[in-house]
């Protein structure tokens, strides 16, 4: 992959001044996100097939012909995406970019569009403009903030998605995300943080035991206890980067004593097929699907992140029995739950500066989990703030869509993805970020340090980890003999 | 000129209004033929109705809506759309024209009320094809439907007007007249073949786009059998 890094003095001088061609350009950084080496001339033809062949096994065709047939070209979306309000460049449009693959889909895959190509002569797919799509798919987050804006109700979203499939099929995907489902579906630790299970097995022992110290309470990470009635998948960065998350989760179901397990057979919740390609999804999902049968639980349990939650929440039920499949429950939703039936209390004196809620776009954007957080917070945060706008219509962290995990880009999602997000913090006055999603944690450490805004970014259950009052009875002495491990 | 005007309201608006129904509804047919296929198809067919009725009327009763995204272009939008539907329906003179012919009738707007939402219509069509070439979003998204799409429906406002309620020679009024009758037969020929067909289509976008969120179960093996790529590596 190529990049250009944008040096200090240009990025100053872009925020100055922000809607200029100049500095559009010079923003635009030069990924390539090719993966294996490939014959140029042969894309079109390539992306055709590849194009067809989804076509054929999908349900992509009725949104594309409904598409192609509304689309009023309004430009109502640019005021709403974030990347075209940092870049002021106008092929940041949603609606241009989805023109890119719609124009294609009309040429080449309807009766009108190849007639009027035979009068006309023009408009076949070329080279230059698969390179276009490739560029532009992948500086999209997929937030899908600008579906809520089209009075036409064309779901760009959607069509990123089935853009970035479709280039995947020729070879055209970051490599980031390749590499790590690659190791994820075949190779030997089976997870995208190439964690091996005796890894896994001593972090966890390792963070029990921090937190006897700390709490006084056995906390324990079960591992692979059958008929458990939840089987947690977290994202599986979360056991390197984020071990609070999961201590503060363990805690909770500590405090509760519901049955909840990890598996070592699969302990992955990220699934990066949502972001590149329908065929990893669902081979990733059923890789949940059969680790949870396995186990012979009875729920899916996602840890705090977005695009694991759902994958699997939307997905599932897709790929693994429809009516029929595993419910999925997201961590937060069980933490309220317990919360609300007066299962888990917290203390309300343990986190006393301003904090506010990052609303993760997968979570959020349809309405799934908004309210319930915001509770549980306001529960025990005294100085609560919200982010303006929020919930359904929250802005994007500027890493979604798998673009965090690009670490060559991440001047681009710094200053140009994220810029509205930093504003946004900024203007919040915040001094903790709680944002529940792996991927939007690392993505807002990064913006804030390269913004340097000084905020500390968290996720929801590492507060409540700090607030969570055990019961006596879960007390123990600090010679008392460790138990829990081996069940 | 009397044989033109009667051509042009007999044959002639039989033909492009038969054109404009079978081609509206063709293609909404096609519309929801396709959403069965794919929901037959689709590995999990729970549909989130009320996020899905929701949406679509969000768009139907935009008043939250348009503040929020270029304002001024909204509301000429929502006012330009009013007058778009209500005058040519709801216009006294349209309606008798409709008794005498299939002896069907509804209730007219007043006068006065039919002649402020042309003028409105038409000043409103104006500053949106104004918006749209003066606007640098707009202009680097637009074809050339895009600009020409408000300027043919301005003729037949404009023409209307001047036959309702200004005093021309008898010439003039039957070309003015005539210019109105092909102008809107005009455009419903257009109407199912051209971003319009948004008329019809419009309510059910969240729909469909719900239901294609609905893949198919066991596609991975399908897609690489098609593509030849079975046993390839990830």
């Amino acid at each position: 992959m190529k990049t250009n890094v944008i040096i200090v003095e240009e990025r100053q001088r872009a925020f100055k001044s922000l809607r200029t061609d100049e500095i559009s350009e010079r923003q635009k950084l030069k990924v390539r996100y090719h993966v294996e080496d490939f014959d140029v001339n042969d894309r079109p033809r390539r992306f055709l097939e590849a194009f067809a062949a989804i076509l054929k096994h999908s349900n992509y065709r009725v949104a594309l012909d409904h598409f192609i047939r509304v689309s009023a070209k309004c430009s109502r979306c640019a005021t709403t995406c974030h990347v075209y309000q940092a870049t002021g460049n106008p092929k940041d449009i949603p609606c241009y970019r989805s023109e890119l693959l719609l124009s294609v889909y009309r040429r080449h895959f309807t009766m009108g569009g190849m007639l009027r190509s035979r009068v006309a002569g023009t408009g076949h797919l070329t080279d230059e403009k698969v390179q276009k799509m490739a560029d532009s798919f992948y500086d999209c987050t997929a937030c899908r903030r600008c579906n809520h804006e089209c009075p036409s109700g064309i779901d760009h979203g959607l069509i990123t998605h089935l853009g970035r499939y479709i280039l995947s099929e020729i070879g055209i995907a970051p490599r980031a995300l390749v590499v790590s489902t690659r190791e994820q579906l075949e190779g030997a630790s089976g997870n995208t943080s190439a964690i091996p299970v005796p890894a896994l097995i001593d972090t966890l022992e390792f963070l029990s035991e921090d937190m006897r110290e700390e709490k006084r309470v056995n906390i324990t990470f079960p591992l692979d206890v059958e008929g458990s009635e939840f089987v947690f998948f977290p994202a599986v960065s979360d056991f390197l980067m984020e071990a609070e998350t999961l201590m503060g989760i363990a805690a909770v179901f500590t405090a509760t004593g519901d049955s909840w397990t990890t598996g070592t057979g699969y302990f992955d919740g990220i699934n990066y097929g949502l972001f590149y390609s329908d065929r990893i999804l669902e081979r990733v999902v059923k890789k949940i699907d059969i680790e949870t049968r396995r186990l012979k639980g009875s729920k899916v349990l996602i840890g705090e992140c977005g695009h694991a939650s759902r994958s699997a929440k939307q997905f599932l039920p897709v790929y693994c029995g429809g009516k029929d499949a595993y419910p999925v429950v997201n961590i937060m939703e069980y933490t309220w739950d317990v919360w609300k039936a007066g299962r888990l209390k917290l203390d309300p004196n343990v986190v006393t500066e301003k904090v506010t809620y990052h609303d993760p776009c997968n979570i959020a954007r349809q309405g799934w989990i908004v309210d319930k957080p915001r509770e549980l917070l306001k529960a025990f945060c005294k100085n609560y703030v919200e982010l303006s706008p929020n919930g359904e219509d929250a802005v994007c962290c500027g890493g979604g869509g798998g673009t965090v995990s690009i670490d060559e880009i991440r001047p681009y999602r710094t200053m140009v993805g994220g810029k509205v997000k930093a504003d946004q913090i900024r203007k919040s006055g915040c001094k903790i970020l709680v944002a529940p999603c792996a991927n939007c944690k690392k993505q807002l450490k990064e913006l804030v340090e390269d913004q340097k805004i000084e905020c500390e970014v968290v996720g929801l259950h590492d507060l409540i980890y700090k607030a969570i009052i055990f019961d006596d009875s879960l007390k123990v002495s600090p010679d008392e003999k460790q138990t829990g491990e081996e069940e | 000129m009397d044989a033109w005007l009667e051509f042009a309201r007999g044959p002639l608006f039989r033909l492009s209004f038969g054109v404009m129904m079978l081609g509206l509804l063709r293609i909404l047919l096609l519309d929801l033929y396709g959403a069965w296929e794919a929901y037959r198809r689709a590995g999990d067919k729970t549909l989130p109705w009320g996020y899905i009725i929701r949406r679509t009327l969000v768009w139907f009763f935009p008043f939250n809506k348009v503040l929020k995204g270029r304002p001024f272009y909204s509301i000429c939008s929502i006012l330009f759309h009013i007058g778009l539907i209500l005058v040519p329906v709801l216009l006294f003179a349209h309606i008798q024209l409709w008794q005498s012919g299939v002896g069907i009738s509804w209730p007219a707007l007043p006068k006065p009320v039919a002649d402020w939402l042309t003028i409105s219509t038409i000043v409103f069509a104006l500053a949106l094809f104004i918006g749209r070439s003066f606007s640098r979003m707009s202009s680097f998204l637009s074809r050339k439907q895009d600009y020409l799409w408000p300027l043919l429906l301005l003729l037949p406002f404009v023409t209307g007007y001047v036959c309702a309620n200004m005093s021309v020679g008898a010439s003039t009024y039957q070309v003015t007249m005539l210019i109105h009758i092909l102008s809107a037969e005009l455009i419903f020929v257009l109407l199912p073949f051209t971003k319009i067909a948004h008329c019809i289509l419009l309510p059910f976008s969240q729909f469909v786009s719900c239901v294609a969120w609905r893949f198919p179960a066991d596609t991975d093996d399908a897609v690489c059998t098609t593509l030849n790529k079975k046993g390839a590596p990830v």
